[in-house]
């Protein structure tokens, strides 16, 4: 199968962020592959090696960007397409999904599988968007994918259990990162990824957002908490004392 | 005009979650002179009906068919468009699921709709909607802001109480009709889902294991000191990828989201991803035996210690109290 990943540049979330006057400072500025999406490029790899078949990757966003498509094609993808879109842009996930839906709409497209959400985000919009603006079956949130000749199976994580559904190409996936451990690109892949065909274009947007980030502010602080150590027997009582006489939830 | 919230049925009820949306939205309504309405769909949906009046719906939709007795997205996402378009409301509210979040974006794009997901609060403004998310791993809050008409907005289990305000609704019932021919996935079958114990995503209470729990002997404490609480059983990440406990009970930015009024953390780390889950429940408790672990900056209470010899005694002075 031909498979395709949209694949986001993310802030690392590890990294030090905070916020000064209602923007988002990145202290590094370090950006990397949205853990979701490596996740989708390693379920598009071991199908690939096990079945045959060829992996496109696709991002939207500033030229930083391409440093995060050289990492997704040095874990083994084969060509990548970088729609730049300026830093200033402010899109939301609906006129990413319509670029997106344009590519395809363009190159074509067999299985098509994203990140179940954004890690900076947390929105999940993208892929049932670009689903629906393709006209295509999709699967959400999956925790596990396999090929039976020309039918994937896909297990999602639903509610309260697991959801076992079949469907067959042209198809959109979205991949939860419970699926697998993306791997770690080798030296030799690094190489390689620097030879791969990367075509960068300027996209067309279309048209302003209707959704927009206002601001950022930080999270009402906690109240400081009360450590008990001490006698294991004893903190337990304290602790079942103190659920009942202060905090008064049991 | 009106606000239309979604009514989630989950294990033969109403979602909790779905009435704390029709509680605020019939605040948000009230205050803008609009109409509240619901929607239910399920194979028998006005079966449900009672309970929605009892929160306030001034008009009920429902929508029956054999179709929901499982979730699958392209029927549901259909349900929904039709019902939208009849309403034609200003905002559609929905209470976040996995449910929810596997149909919200196609709905967005079928009916040319602005979306926000999985906001902790929302208010109507004169173009739309203006909304608190929860953003990088819930490190952060975006203020984020929609214009149009309907905007779609999810909303994260236990941002508002439900509180009931029974009215006599309207009932209208809508066909539903579906193009069978159309692509879509086919469902072959659901693992392992669970039946009677407490829903994690409404509990009062959550007991949540981590990598310190590692063996029969710690899951069988942690299925102790839920059962002494009548809590539902959460878990972070690790625990879940070998296997010790059920994918559905993982809490955290992949997982759950949950606010308990008490969220007991045993041999949880506290990573950010984990919080992102579990940081606005009421009292949080960490059982942990490395006093710098991060965990403790969320705790109300920490218990630095071995938990396979404080879970014990801690079970047995909750049994007591309890009485
Ligand atoms: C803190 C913050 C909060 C925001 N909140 C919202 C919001 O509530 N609603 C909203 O519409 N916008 C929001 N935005 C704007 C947001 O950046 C864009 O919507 C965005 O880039 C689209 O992705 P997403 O983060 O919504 O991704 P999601 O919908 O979470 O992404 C799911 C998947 O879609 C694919 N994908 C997403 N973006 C791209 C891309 N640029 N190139 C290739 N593939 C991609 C990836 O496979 C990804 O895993 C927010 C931005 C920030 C920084
Ligand atoms: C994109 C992304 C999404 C993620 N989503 C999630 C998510 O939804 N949920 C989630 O949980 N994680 C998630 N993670 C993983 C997360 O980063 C952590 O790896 C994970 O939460 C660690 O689980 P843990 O705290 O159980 O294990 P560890 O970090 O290994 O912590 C184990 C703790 O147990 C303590 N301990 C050990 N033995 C004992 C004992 N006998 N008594 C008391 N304490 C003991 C240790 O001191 C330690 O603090 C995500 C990661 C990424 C990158």
């Amino acid at each position: 199968m031909k498979f395709s990943v949209c694949i986001k540049q993310v802030p690392d979330v590890a990294a030090p962020i905070q916020v000064r006057g209602g923007e988002l400072v990145h202290d590094t500025g370090r950006l990397v592959l949205n853990a979701y999406d490596a996740s989708a490029v390693e379920a598009a790899l071991v199908l690939t090696e096990a079945h045959g078949g060829e992996i496109d990757l696709v991002l939207a966003g500033p030229q930083a960007g391409q440093e995060t498509l050289r990492k997704a094609l040095a874990m083994g993808a084969d060509r990548a397409t970088h729609l730049i879109v300026s830093e200033e842009a402010d899109l939301d996930a609906a006129t990413y999904a319509v670029l997106l839906a344009r590519h395809f709409d363009e190159t074509g497209h067999e299985v098509i599988l994203c990140g179940k959400q954004a890690q900076d985000t947390d929105a999940g919009l993208t892929g049932a968007m670009l689903a629906e603006k393709l006209g295509l079956p999709y699967v959400t949130n999956a925790v596990r994918l396999e090929q039976e000749g020309d039918t994937l199976v896909v297990t999602r994580q639903g509610d309260t259990g697991q959801e076992v559904l079949a469907l067959t190409p042209p198809c959109l996936v979205t991949c939860s990162n419970d699926m697998n451990d993306p791997r770690i690109p080798t030296l030799k892949g690094i190489m390689q990824a620097k030879r791969k065909p990367l075509d960068a274009r300027e996209a067309d947007l279309p048209g302003a957002p209707r959704t927009r980030v206002l601001g950022y502010e930080n999270l009402p602080e906690r109240e400081p908490g009360r450590v008990l150590d001490g006698d294991p027997a004893d903190i337990a009582r304290q602790l079942a004392n103190l659920l009942h006489s202060e905090a008064k939830v049991v | 005009m009106s606000i239309l919230t979604y009514i989630g049925i989950q294990g033969g009820s109403v979602r909790r979650a779905s009435l704390e949306v029709l509680s605020q939205c019939r605040k948000l309504a009230a205050a803008q002179g609009l109409a509240v309405e619901a929607v239910l769909i399920h194979p028998q949906a006005s079966d449900f009906v009672a309970q929605v009046q009892r929160y306030g719906a001034q008009k009920v939709y429902t929508v029956e068919d054999p179709i929901f007795e499982q979730h699958l997205n392209a029927p549901l996402v259909g349900a929904l468009a039709a019902v939208i378009e009849q309403a034609q409301p200003r905002v559609v509210a929905l209470a976040s699921s996995e449910a929810v979040k596997d149909v919200l974006g196609a709905l967005a794009a079928r009916l040319d709709a602005p979306a926000l997901a999985d906001v902790s609060s929302f208010e109507l403004t004169e173009a739309g909607v203006r909304a608190r998310r929860p953003v990088l791993a819930a490190k952060f809050i975006a203020r984020v802001e929609a214009e149009g008409q309907p905007v779609l907005v999810s909303v994260r289990a236990g941002a508002y109480d439900a509180e009931e305000a029974p009215a006599q609704a309207e009932i209208e019932a809508l066909p539903f009709s579906f193009d069978e021919a159309k692509p879509r996935p086919t469902l072959r079958e659901v693992i392992g889902a669970s039946g009677g114990a407490v829903d994690l995503s409404e509990a009062r209470y959550v007991v949540a294991a981590g990598r310190g729990v590692r063996d029969e002997e710690g899951k069988k404490l942690i299925d102790e000191l839920a059962e002494v609480l009548g809590a539902a059983i959460g878990s972070s990440r690790a625990v879940v990828d070998v296997g010790l406990f059920p994918a559905t009970s993982q809490v955290g930015q992949t997982g759950k989201v949950v606010s308990p009024d008490l969220y007991i953390a045993v041999g949880i780390s506290g990573a950010i991803q984990h919080a992102a889950g579990m940081s606005n429940s009421r009292v949080i408790v960490a059982i942990n035996k490395d006093a710098d672990a991060p965990i403790f900056n969320y705790a109300t209470y920490g218990l630095v210690g071995d938990l396979y010899v404080i879970l014990p005694p801690l079970i047995e002075a909750l049994r007591e109290a309890k009485g």
